[in-house]
């Protein structure tokens, strides 16, 4: 079974701390701020798989489907399939 | 073999003679493929009778004035891009390709800054995407010409409509002093990004001694297959993944950097459907891609491909284990793992590993350092081996010179040094062609390495540059741009270079110091107008910005600022620690 949206955001906002190492509050800009670079969105993809158990396919992706807390409660909802 | 010092001198007409000829022969053969975003899965494919009549027709619809134009490019990953470099050079054209935003940029900031960038360079056009061309026009002192692309609107939806002139004070351009040489076909930039960007100049000589000499050292035929995502800003993009396969009629097949970054197994999946046989990447790539192997759900046979060529940054030994580690049940051998060193400098190669053989390592602890300050230099070398970048290639001399400026032996470290026809002559910049001085031929490349039993070992950079990703970044530009920040105590800005482990590459970092008295939460704001800054002029994210209180920076007894010093106490204090 797939996460909810409370259960992403949360893990979200975990990741992305653990990255940047600072608090994340919400609509944060992270990509576009600079705060996270292109290579570190498969590092907080990464974590978001182990957090959520569940694998996000990256075909079509752009790092800013992972720009805030809100895009990417979105796009985990969108793409996201449970972990093998 | 020919010997060495031996070339021939290739005019421009001959150059294009020569190119038409081979694009004509490849009537039926297709030797572009483009995949464009979303579409991934059908590549735009040109033949080389396509390619030569587009290119051609293209370039033609430019209307441009006068003979000879340097014309600036600044556009995304799209067939029309590599159309464009192509028929502008066989129009008699000088184009140079400028690095086209990511998508995450500030548009206000980029715009600005690419004005103030794009008044320094004595360029005759500019070609770019309809909205930034009217955003951009009457600020720069040459014509900007708009170009649509079939999807222009999903480019340029980060650029709002405002004209940046409005904003603006506009600069004089420097007048032109002199031209770049006649037989010049394109313009490469070197690096550079606040102003001082140098392109340097590529004459049709050298680009044929290029092509020819790493041809040789590869075996490169017609029969090859290119997989790239390397933008064509880049010189491993531009002449190993695109001229090269244009010259020998080889096919290759082209993914936008964006695209690959995000989707790594792409590149695999596009080896693995069109059988390609050599791939270049840069160092962080290998790491990457291997992290990555996981995710990779389909079994993509890799066994096509005769060179991995690892280029454009140290080549670390553990990149290259962890990539074979994680592809050899996919068909990646041992002596297929390649490397060489390269700068635009030398239109690309300088030299090439021994195909078919193992890459040649040297024990840390059997190296000599030599005498003197090199061995001051902080080198954050992560493993416990060197690793060879093969040998010069035929024609090309190096030599290693110490701090006494004599050469140096087998096995002592020191200034790499180049000597090659393929070598660049100057930089065209604000001045116009500027002759670059040259000792007897010979540029000292500000690399530091050793040579042994004729291999280079490349350690790393004895000038302050930052690579991050195969791309120079200089800090002497990201601390100007720093500087303006309002807030950082002027002067008391240092950046460097952070040695990331994960992915074989380097990220950049920076310190600045607060005016006035230090709070934390202004030194947050502070730290996020650095990165917010930095992106969107550098195009690189600063992974570390750390805002902190004066005389936190470190001074050298003699006072100036220690960017080695700072870096050591930031890399100690800030992300040991973590």
């Amino acid at each position: 079974m797939l996460p909810d949206s409370v259960a992403i955001r949360k893990a979200a906002q975990e990741a992305a701390a653990e990255l940047t190492r600072r608090p994340i509050k919400e609509g944060q800009r992270l990509v576009s701020s600079g705060l996270i670079d292109s290579l570190s969105v498969l590092r907080l993809i990464a974590l978001l798989e182990r957090k959520l158990q569940v694998t996000i396919p990256p075909e079509t992706l752009q790092p800013e489907d992972f720009d805030d807390l809100d895009l990417i409660v979105a796009t985990v909802k969108r793409v996201a399939k449970p972990a093998i | 073999m020919q010997p060495r010092g031996a070339y021939t001198v290739i005019t421009h007409a001959e150059f294009c003679q020569r190119l038409r000829q081979g694009l004509q022969s490849n009537t039926d053969k297709i030797l572009l493929r483009v995949v464009m975003s979303p579409q991934l899965d059908a590549p735009i494919e040109f033949t080389g009778r396509e390619l030569l009549g587009r290119a051609e027709q293209f370039a033609a619809n430019c209307s441009l004035q006068r003979d000879r134009e340097v014309v600036l490019l600044l556009l995304p990953h799209s067939p029309e891009l590599f159309l464009m470099e192509l028929g502008l050079v066989l129009e008699g054209h000088i184009p140079a390709i400028l690095a086209w935003p990511t998508s995450r940029v500030d548009a206000e900031k980029y715009q600005r800054n690419l004005v103030h960038q794009l008044c320094q360079l004595p360029a005759d056009r500019l070609i770019t995407l309809p909205r930034l061309a009217a955003n951009l026009e009457g600020s720069l002192p040459y014509p900007v010409t708009s170009l649509a692309l079939e999807n222009s609107e999903v480019f340029e939806k980060q650029f709002p409509a405002n004209r940046v002139s409005e904003q603006l004070k506009i600069e004089v351009l420097p007048e032109r002093h002199s031209s770049p040489a006649a037989d010049t076909l394109f313009l490469q930039f070197s690096g550079g990004t606040t102003g001082a960007q140098k392109a340097i100049v590529v004459t049709a000589t050298m680009l044929t001694e290029q092509l020819t000499q790493l041809g040789d050292a590869l075996r490169f035929s017609g029969g090859d297959g290119i997989a790239s995502w390397l933008p064509l800003y880049h010189d491993m993009g531009l002449i190993a993944c695109y001229w090269m396969p244009l010259w020998y009629g080889a096919t290759s097949i082209q993914l936008a950097a964006n695209d690959w970054v995000i989707n790594p197994q792409l590149l695999l999946e596009y080896i693995s459907r069109y059988h390609a046989t050599i791939c270049w990447l840069p160092n962080f790539a290998f790491s990457y891609l291997s992290q990555r192997r996981e995710q990779t759900q389909q079994a993509h046979s890799l066994e096509s491909v005769r060179a991995w060529i690892n280029c454009s940054e140290p080549v670390r030994s553990r990149s290259v284990k962890e990539f074979r580690t994680a592809f050899v049940d996919r068909g990646v051998r041992p002596e297929n793992l390649q490397s060489c060193y390269a700068m635009a400098e030398t239109v690309f190669a300088i030299t090439q590993s021994h195909l078919g053989r193992e890459l040649r390592t040297v024990a840390r602890s059997e190296m000599n350092h030599g005498s003197g300050s090199y061995t001051e230099l902080p080198f954050d070398v992560i493993d416990d081996v060197y690793v060879s970048s093969g040998t010069a290639l035929a024609n090309t001399e190096i030599k290693i010179v110490g701090v006494d400026g004599q050469p140096c032996g087998d096995a002592i470290c020191g200034e790499i040094h180049v000597r090659t026809p393929s070598l660049f002559s100057g930089y065209w910049g604000a001045d116009g062609f500027q002759t670059h001085s040259l000792r007897d031929g010979w540029h000292a490349t500000g690399d530091y390495g050793f040579q042994r039993d004729g291999e280079l070992f490349v350690i790393g950079r004895l000038k302050d540059i930052v690579i991050v990703g195969g791309n120079n970044i200089f800090p002497e530009d990201v601390e100007a741009i720093v500087n303006t920040v309002d807030g950082i105590y002027p002067g008391r800005v240092v950046a460097f270079g952070v040695e990331d482990p994960e992915y074989g590459t380097q990220s950049l970092g920076v310190v600045a110091e607060m005016k006035g008295e230090f709070h934390e939460e202004a030194a947050q704001e502070l730290e996020d107008a650095i990165r917010k800054l930095v992106l969107s002029t550098i195009g690189t994210a600063a992974r570390y910005v750390a805002v902190v209180p004066q005389r936190w920076i470190v001074k050298s007894t003699a006072g100036k600022i220690s960017r080695r010093e700072t870096r050591e106490r930031f890399v100690r204090e800030m992300v040991a620690s973590v």
